[in-house]
């Protein structure tokens, strides 16, 4: 039996949450996708994960809303709001059903897999150990995306997230960092963050990848 | 008889490649529709919305009959599931759209969300003689050159994600979004004869 978290209204601006809702149920749909189509554990818990934290800022959302709303013409204004924000609650709640296929050990038939890594780009997570070059690095300073052609597009830091981090986001030891890319720059991605590989140097990979 | 099943997956996959970029395609027609107030982008995401219930059912049916074995039935239930799921998001990307064809004007808060407001759509055909041709988007740096940044490429009927990888072929319609001057530019980028003629200042495109 899954908990679920009590919700209690906390002023926060109806611009935040939505914003929050969107970036966060885009990057679930990335995750969860990457989760099926390459069985990936990991991904699949943070997709669930995920999902929990948008269902609560959908009530928090709702709440506001109600709050903001105080004549007829705030309502009509408010109403577009809270329908966008339920669609991409919807998107966040699709992106789940992708990751209960990983979790329930149902899969995604091996030749579909095997057809689908040549033609998408691989996301994985990586735990920042304490030895990693990366530690206290900012993102634009590391140029992951020049030398092994690996965007790092979340950082989950304790429980916030920060979706699309900037180039001047520091990377702390003990973030959990999803990145793409190529299936080779994704793995020596995930060597260097965990302190395996001591420098980053660039990996020669051909068109096919 | 594994050369064939490979071949019978093969359609599956590409069917399902293109639900999955259709619908998150479609996400990002539908936020830029509301950023934007366009009405144009809702249409299309409606009419992508009834692509995609078609192309689905076209999928499922390839799935059911792939003549899957015993064993591989969890794994057909797979890809049944993540059909469903790519129909569910499409269906959400029409919802948003939908606030837009209703004419409830977009909140301010939502235009704060979804980055700056007084940006355009616009619609490009690119022409024989467009420098773009046979190039890769990557290649040819439509943001840096033109400061328009693309949604999507359509292409007959089918709209297409900007992937950096994507060529783009002469006769395709450039869907792209940014200030008024960058429209210009791409307009001229895409069909410079139409465009390119008069000498005017302005950033040299190359």
């Amino acid at each position: 039996m899954s908990e679920f978290e009590k919700v209690e209204y906390k002023p926060k601006p109806v611009r935040e949450i939505l914003l929050e809702m969107k970036n966060l149920s885009g990057l679930m749909i990335d995750l969860a996708y990457s989760a099926a189509l390459f069985n990936d554990k990991d991904l699949a818990e943070e997709v669930l994960e995920l999902e929990k934290k948008v269902d609560t800022l959908a009530y928090l959302l709702d709440m506001t809303i109600m709050i903001a709303a105080r004549d007829a013409e705030d309502a009509e204004a408010l109403a577009g709001v809270a329908k966008v924000a339920g669609a991409t609650d919807k998107i966040s709640d699709a992106a789940a059903d992708i990751a209960v296929i990983v979790k329930q050990n149902i899969g995604i038939h091996p030749i579909v897999t095997e057809i689908f890594e040549k033609v998408e780009e691989h996301i994985a997570r990586a735990i920042v150990g304490e030895k990693s070059v990366m530690t206290g690095k900012k993102i634009g300073k590391l140029n992951l995306t020049g030398r092994i052609g690996v965007d790092i597009i979340a950082i989950r830091r304790g429980g916030d997230w920060i979706v699309n981090p900037s180039n001047d986001e520091k990377i702390l030891s003990g973030d959990i960092l999803i990145a793409r890319g190529t299936r080779l720059g994704i793995s020596k991605f995930r060597e260097i963050a965990e302190g395996k590989i001591r420098r980053i140097v660039g990996v020669k990979e051909d068109a096919a990848g | 008889m594994q050369q064939d099943s490979q071949e019978r997956f093969k359609e599956i996959v590409e069917k399902f490649v293109e639900l999955k970029d259709t619908s998150e395609l479609m996400i990002d027609l539908a936020y830029s529709a509301l950023l934007l107030n366009s009405r144009e982008l809702a249409e299309s995401v409606h009419r992508l919305e009834e692509y995609v219930d078609k192309l689905h059912t076209e999928y499922e049916m390839a799935v059911l009959l792939s003549r899957f074995k015993e064993e591989e039935a969890k794994g057909i239930l797979g890809l049944i599931r993540l059909g469903v799921v790519t129909e569910e998001i499409a269906d959400a990307a029409a919802e948003i759209a939908e606030t837009v064809l209703r004419g409830i004007e977009p909140h301010p808060v939502m235009k704060l969300v979804i980055e700056e407001a007084d940006e355009t759509v616009t619609y490009v055909n690119v022409s024989e003689n467009s420098p773009l041709v046979r190039k890769k988007l990557q290649e040819a740096r439509i943001p840096e050159e033109t400061g328009m940044r693309v949604l999507a490429i359509k292409r007959g009927d089918k709209y297409i994600r900007p992937r950096p990888d994507l060529e783009i072929n002469a006769g395709d319609t450039i869907i792209a979004f940014g200030y008024a001057e960058g429209e210009e530019n791409l307009k001229k980028l895409a069909s410079p004869n139409e465009f390119g003629k008069s000498d005017q200042a302005g950033d040299p495109i190359s």
